[in-house]
């Protein structure tokens, strides 16, 4: 089997860690680095985390961190959801491998450019690292399989009434992505806010027995609390659905259409603006999730932690 | 108005079913009792046309003016468009002529829809009566005054007349009664991705509404496209046989026409589910939300902002965003109404 080569980047992040754990576990990837940016937390927290997280799931690949910082923007987090650390909760093992001494854009570039096959870039944090890219090596793009990227939404957003927080940290990075020409599947709060894991599923998971299991169910318990306040019924874990359009398709729907960054504004900076009724004529740049079947979402989750092997309560 | 349902549940149901403990239609407009005094402000207008006749038929309310703005099509049309109209209704309200161009944007009219004429293309017979002398703006405020706070406002154009009455007259807000417009969308456009057609030609004046301190009922896109009638549907209204009936239904074929090459599954009577909806909002679902407009964008100006699916909840939430309506019963009363003509 040619495995699909992957780049893993994100600010993590609760969903970000579970995303990770998802894409791990399957053997059709192959993840050529990971690559962090500032978002839910600042980018020394936010690689810290993605050192942990990598140990948890024995990720043995580079680790580098990205820009500090948004294209233009000022850095802006997120501790009301993902705590102080940016990744709050279970106790996890320290990083193994120190991040690269290489910046991430570099890194990404580089093994983009010596690839054997185009590569699908996996961003679930604001798309800094990836706009960066984009603007340094343009000579990439036809290098660059596919973006699946966890960010806006359609009808509303999240951290303004407008806009969803990864596309609101860097709406100018954003632009640049989505005019970008590369496939873009955008998975948004129309698919994310709806896969939901309830806490039934919570325990689901817990049952499987492995540290990875144990983990990611108390990273769900401690991102359902957050998201409880807001009366949602279950915790959305938004960045793993970027991962699940990628490798299971069948679980999604989407429609493709024409959709512009709105960097300006007195409401709506940070908007994805999509072209829902065709008004503007212009072709489809994004393919853009708009549901997911839930209960096949949640029994992926379960299968990825089983990956990482049946605990000992299991055994008998 | 429903209790805020955020504590329990972060996304408002999308569509039904239903669940109408008690169609409150008949009991609420034809109960016999007192009526309230309407203020209709429109565009006519296709969708508005509908809108005004059903207007006459509703005991309810008891239509005390009616303001014309430009819009769907130019301000000398809309006015003697909605002239026209009432006649054919058989009302004698008063008509105010309003402003003729958005308080500072360049006209936008919609003539894909409505036709060049604003009736799509079908010609009612010149009225016997002209319009008044009076300016919109200051005829609304007077009416306001007169009623002492009971008077209801409707407003299905452009919001250009009532912001020019609020920047006239400060207390006008405290005239009114309740405020329920057409215009808008928490969710898409559809002139622009991002903005509905009303709000996006004047999208200053809508916001001087949206934060004049009264509570403004949005009748936007989220729940009128749901008011749609099919292509038989409104073949059927059409065969109800009166003269109104038939204007109903040969009017609103351009917009047919133009809805079907969008995608939708008919034609969605924008302007007639706001006056239903201020009738008697027992088949729709509303809920509480901050709304403002956005009037900076480079691709979002016109859009109206509301916090009702965001996380972030804005602490003062004065609006209303009506979100669904019960189609099936929707038919039901524009069927009833129509039908009252000619009997």
């Amino acid at each position: 089997m040619k495995r699909i080569p992957v780049i893993l980047d994100g600010d993590p992040g609760h969903d970000d860690a579970i995303a990770w754990v998802l894409a791990r576990s399957r053997p059709e990837l192959e993840i050529l680095a990971v690559t962090t940016c500032s978002g839910n937390q600042t980018l020394e927290k936010t690689t810290y985390n993605a050192g942990r997280i990598m140990a948890l799931i024995g990720l043995d690949v580079p680790l580098a961190a990205g820009r500090t910082k948004p294209l233009l923007a000022e850095t802006m987090v997120a501790p009301s959801v993902h705590g102080e650390s940016g990744l709050d909760g279970p106790v996890l093992p320290e990083p193994v491998r120190e991040p690269e001494a290489e910046e991430a854009v570099r890194l990404m570039a580089r093994l983009i450019q010596t690839s054997d096959r185009p590569v699908v870039l996996i961003p679930t944090g604001p798309l800094t690292n990836i706009g960066a890219l984009l603007l340094l090596y343009p000579q990439l793009k036809s290098k660059i399989r596919h973006i699946f990227l966890m960010g806006g939404g359609l009808a509303h957003g999240n951290w303004t009434p407008a806009a969803e927080f990864n596309i609101l940290v860097d709406p100018e990075a954003a632009e640049v992505v989505f005019e970008s020409g590369i496939p873009i599947t955008m998975a948004g709060l129309d698919v994310t806010e709806q896969a939901l894991v309830y806490p039934e599923d919570f325990q689901r998971i817990r049952a499987v027995g492995n540290q990875v299991a144990e983990v990611t169910a108390e990273w769900l318990e401690f991102f359902y609390e957050f998201h409880r306040t807001l009366g949602y019924p279950g915790a959305p874990v938004h960045d793993a659905v970027a991962v699940t359009a990628l490798i299971r398709p069948d679980l999604v729907t989407s429609i493709d259409r024409y959709v512009v960054i709105e960097r300006g504004g007195e409401y709506c900076r940070g908007a994805t603006v999509g072209d829902i009724w065709n008004l503007s004529g212009k072709p489809p740049n994004v393919r853009c999730l708009m549901g997911i079947d839930r209960q096949g979402f949640v029994d992926l989750l379960v299968q990825a932690v089983e990956h990482y092997g049946r605990g000992v309560d299991n055994e008998a | 108005m429903k209790p805020d349902p955020v504590e329990k549940r972060k996304i408002p149901p999308r569509h039904g079913p239903f669940q109408v403990d008690r169609d409150s239609f008949m009991e609420t407009c034809f109960s016999g009792g007192d009526s309230i005094p309407v203020w209709f402000d429109c565009d006519t207008g296709v969708d508005d046309a509908n809108a005004l006749l059903l207007l006459h038929q509703l005991d309810c309310f008891r239509l005390v003016g009616v303001s014309t703005v430009a819009g769907n099509v130019v301000l000398e049309k809309t006015t003697d468009n909605t002239l026209r109209v009432l006649e054919l209704a058989g009302s004698s309200v008063p008509v105010y002529r309003g402003a003729g161009l958005p308080l500072i944007r360049d006209q936008i009219t919609a003539p894909e829809v409505h036709g060049t004429d604003g009736l799509g293309g079908v010609i009612l017979p010149q009225p016997a009566r002209t319009i008044e002398d009076k300016p919109a703006w200051d005829a609304l405020y007077e009416a306001a005054l007169a009623h002492k706070g009971q008077l209801v406002l409707i407003a299905v154009g452009p919001m250009t007349n009532i912001g020019l009455a609020l920047a006239k007259y400060k207390d006008l807000p405290s005239l009114l009664k309740r405020v329920v417009i057409m215009g808008g969308a928490a969710r898409g456009g559809n002139t622009t991705p991002a903005a509905e057609f009303n709000i996006l030609v004047d999208p200053e004046a809508a916001d001087m509404l949206f934060n004049c301190g009264i509570q403004v009922a949005m009748c936007g896109l989220d729940m009128t496209l749901q008011a749609f009638l099919t292509v038989e549907e409104l073949e059927e209204l059409g065969r109800l046989g009166s003269s109104q009936a038939l204007f109903a239904r040969n009017c609103l074929q351009k917009a047919l026409a133009y809805s079907l090459t969008l995608g939708q599954p008919g034609i969605a009577l924008h302007d007639p589910a706001a006056v239903l909806y201020a009738a008697d909002d027992s088949i729709f679902e509303a809920w509480p939300a901050w709304i403002r407009v956005e009037t900076q964008g480079r691709h979002t100006y016109g859009k109206t902002v509301t916090d009702l699916y965001s996380d972030k909840k804005k602490p003062h939430r004065p609006q209303l965003v009506v979100t669904a309506v019960d189609r099936e019963k929707f038919k039901a009363r524009l069927f009833y109404l129509m039908g009252r003509y000619g009997k």
